[in-house]
């Protein structure tokens, strides 16, 4: 290896690092036998785990959180692949106003948002329900879900539809049994962004979080606030492996989405 | 073929009655009128741009006309969706249904009517054997050859027995030898399965080849409906005459009986020569390459020419000449025998009278 590319990897691993060590911190954190935040940890013990999945407060909060996410996964898959459809199809002059109302939220700052919605959602009396932290997280998801349906459905022969209906399908059946099985990877993945960033959402939670019912990111939050003990980074654990899953889940279904596409060339 | 012996296969008579349809103020198919016999073959040919594949589009129901019907079997279709037509249809770029196996898109329309799993299967594997592609049903399309994914979108065109086959440019993807394979594969079918075949295509040789009639747009409007035959030895105007087949076309003055060149050279024509008839005065002399010959320079009755070119391709050749106005005027000829013409040499260009058509001059070029 020459002097160059020596260094070049250097730099890539100091990046890596840098990117990984607060994950590399906390994770050791989570086993400490503290009842505070030590680094290094004390002791090794699973019980901050324990106390996780036995605490009813945390449990609710986090069926609380899979529920909303998985509405929001539904709710963006559904919504963002016929918005997709239409911006990708639809020869709409509309077409650009509605692309930009989509994807406005990724470059709308979170607070605004938040701030927005909760003055909304107050009035509408939607605060703290799970309509509206399904409505909320679906708003900042959808790019997300629109990038990748797009991303499918662009590849897509819109003749296959023409096809399918020369064949005898109506336009739905056309839509249902042709176009949507060839993208389905994409929606699904779509849809597993949408139930990361539902999941883990923190601003939004803080604002429109009622007394009841709270998700597990803003639980996080009050109980930094009052206790600060070692089940925070034991739940960050858990939180960085439910990614990693969702992502390798993402991953597979991207390659089986290549695999689709190549079918098509010629 | 057990579909050849149904009384099903038998093709639908498609009747085209002033068909119009403008995309705002551009219009793409001007007044277009065309009756197509139950079990004909009719070509559509024309440059792109000429409103073919948008009259294909209306009779398949993907287009929806601004002007006039489509009848198929007497039933006014032009406001039916594609679905609800029984119209087999080919696409230009296969349009294979890539998640789907060889048999399940060959069953696909069968799906589609509710047909049962086995029956799908059988009738799928028999559409399969049609294209001859026995033994495929497993596959996926992108395992296939293009020349095979064809024949497969013509085993789906086709599974259902419909009375009509539609075609846009099926071929146009293929090279050359798949695509003259495919041509008589397609006219094997449609004489053993009786169906009612409008075919567009921008290739002449393919049209002339494959139509029992072919029907000529340029820009929306329909120049000319014929025959093979006469098309190419008696087309009706000068786009025509110059769309199908190489054409020889010369400027001309006509008195009635003799077409004059600029050399002051004549040539008496009979009758026939003129499609309609011409009033004395500027007309456009037209004549096939392959219908003058070379004789020796200053023969009686000949043209005096100079060779510019002479192409050899194989079977025949193409010699390049021009008059002594300067127009260019070519000839087609057996390769064999032609070796002693060379480029700079004098020669006579024999024009047999029986061979020329006369045109209106100023007629669309």
């Amino acid at each position: 290896m020459n002097p160059r590319s020596l260094l070049l990897h250097a730099y890539v691993y100091a990046v890596l690092v840098f990117i990984l060590l607060p994950i590399l911190v906390i994770l050791p954190m989570a086993f400490s036998e503290t009842t505070y935040l030590t680094f290094p940890p004390q002791g090794l013990t699973l019980s901050w785990f324990g106390d996780f999945f036995t605490d009813s407060r945390w449990m609710a909060s986090t069926w609380f959180s899979v529920k909303i996410a998985v509405l929001t996964a539904i709710t963006t898959a559904v919504v963002g692949t016929m918005a997709t459809y239409a911006l990708v199809r639809g020869a709409n002059a509309m077409g650009t106003l509605f692309q930009a109302f989509l994807i406005g939220p990724i470059v709308v700052p979170h607070i605004a948002l938040a701030v927005a919605l909760y003055l909304f959602f107050q009035n509408a009396g939607l605060s703290g329900t799970t309509l509206g932290y399904v409505l909320a997280h679906s708003v900042i998801a959808m790019p997300f879900t629109v990038f990748t349906v797009a991303a499918a459905l662009t590849s897509v022969d819109p003749a296959l539809e023409d096809a399918a209906m020369s064949c005898g399908a109506s336009r739905f059946n056309a839509f249902r049994l042709v176009t949507l099985p060839i993208i389905l990877p994409n929606v699904i993945s779509g849809a597993l962004f949408a139930f990361i960033i539902s999941f883990d959402e923190p601003v939004i939670a803080f604002f429109l979080a009622g007394i009841r019912d709270k998700t597990l990111p803003r639980m996080m939050f009050d109980d930094i606030e009052q206790n600060l003990t070692p089940i925070i980074p034991a739940i960050a654990v858990l939180l960085t492996l439910l990614s990693i899953l969702v992502l390798l889940a993402a991953a597979v279904l991207k390659h089986m989405a290549d695999r689709n596409k190549g079918a098509e060339g010629q | 073929m057990p579909q050849a012996a149904s009384p099903h296969s038998k093709g639908a008579l498609i009747e085209i009655r002033g068909l119009g349809k403008r995309f705002g103020s551009v219009v793409a198919v001007d007044d277009v009128s065309l009756t197509i016999d139950a079990g004909e073959f009719v070509a559509l040919l024309g440059p792109s741009g000429s409103g073919k594949s948008t009259v294909l589009m209306s009779v398949a129901g993907f287009e929806r006309p601004t002007a006039g019907q489509i009848l198929i079997d007497g039933v006014d279709c032009t406001g039916l969706p594609p679905n609800k037509r029984n119209i087999g249809m080919v696409f230009q770029h296969y349009t294979l249904f890539p998640h789907l196996s060889v048999g399940d898109n060959v069953a696909f329309p069968l799906k589609m009517r509710g047909i049962g799993k086995a029956e799908r299967r059988r009738q799928a594997e028999q559409a399969l054997e049609v294209v001859r592609l026995s033994g495929y049903a497993e596959r996926m399309p992108k395992q296939l050859s293009g020349g095979q994914q064809q024949r497969v979108a013509l085993a789906r065109a086709i599974v259902y027995n419909p009375r009509v086959l539609l075609m846009d440019e099926p071929l146009s993807a293929l090279d050359k030898n798949l695509r003259e394979e495919m041509q008589i594969e397609i006219k094997r079918l449609h004489a053993e399965l009786g169906f009612t075949v409008v075919f567009v295509t921008h290739d002449q040789g393919e049209a002339l080849t494959m139509a029992d009639r072919i029907a000529i747009l340029k820009a929306g409007r329909l120049q000319q409906v014929s025959p093979a035959r006469s098309l190419y030895e008696r087309p009706s105007n000068l786009f025509a005459a110059g769309f199908i087949g190489e054409m020889n076309i010369l400027p001309v003055t006509w008195d009635g009986e003799k077409a004059t060149f600029s050399n002051n050279q004549d040539i008496r024509l009979p009758a026939e020569a003129l499609i309609e008839p011409i009033r004395p005065g500027a007309a456009v002399l037209a004549v096939r390459p392959e219908r003058l010959s070379v004789a020796a320079p200053g023969e009686a009755g000949t043209w005096k020419a100079t060779v510019r070119d002479v192409v050899y391709a194989g079977a025949g050749s193409l010699l390049i000449t021009h008059l002594d106005d300067g127009s260019e005027v070519r000839l087609r000829m057996p390769s064999a025998g032609q070796a002693n013409v060379r480029s700079g040499d004098t020669i006579g260009i024999r024009m047999p009278p029986e061979a020329v058509l006369l045109y209106p001059s100023g007629d669309a070029a």
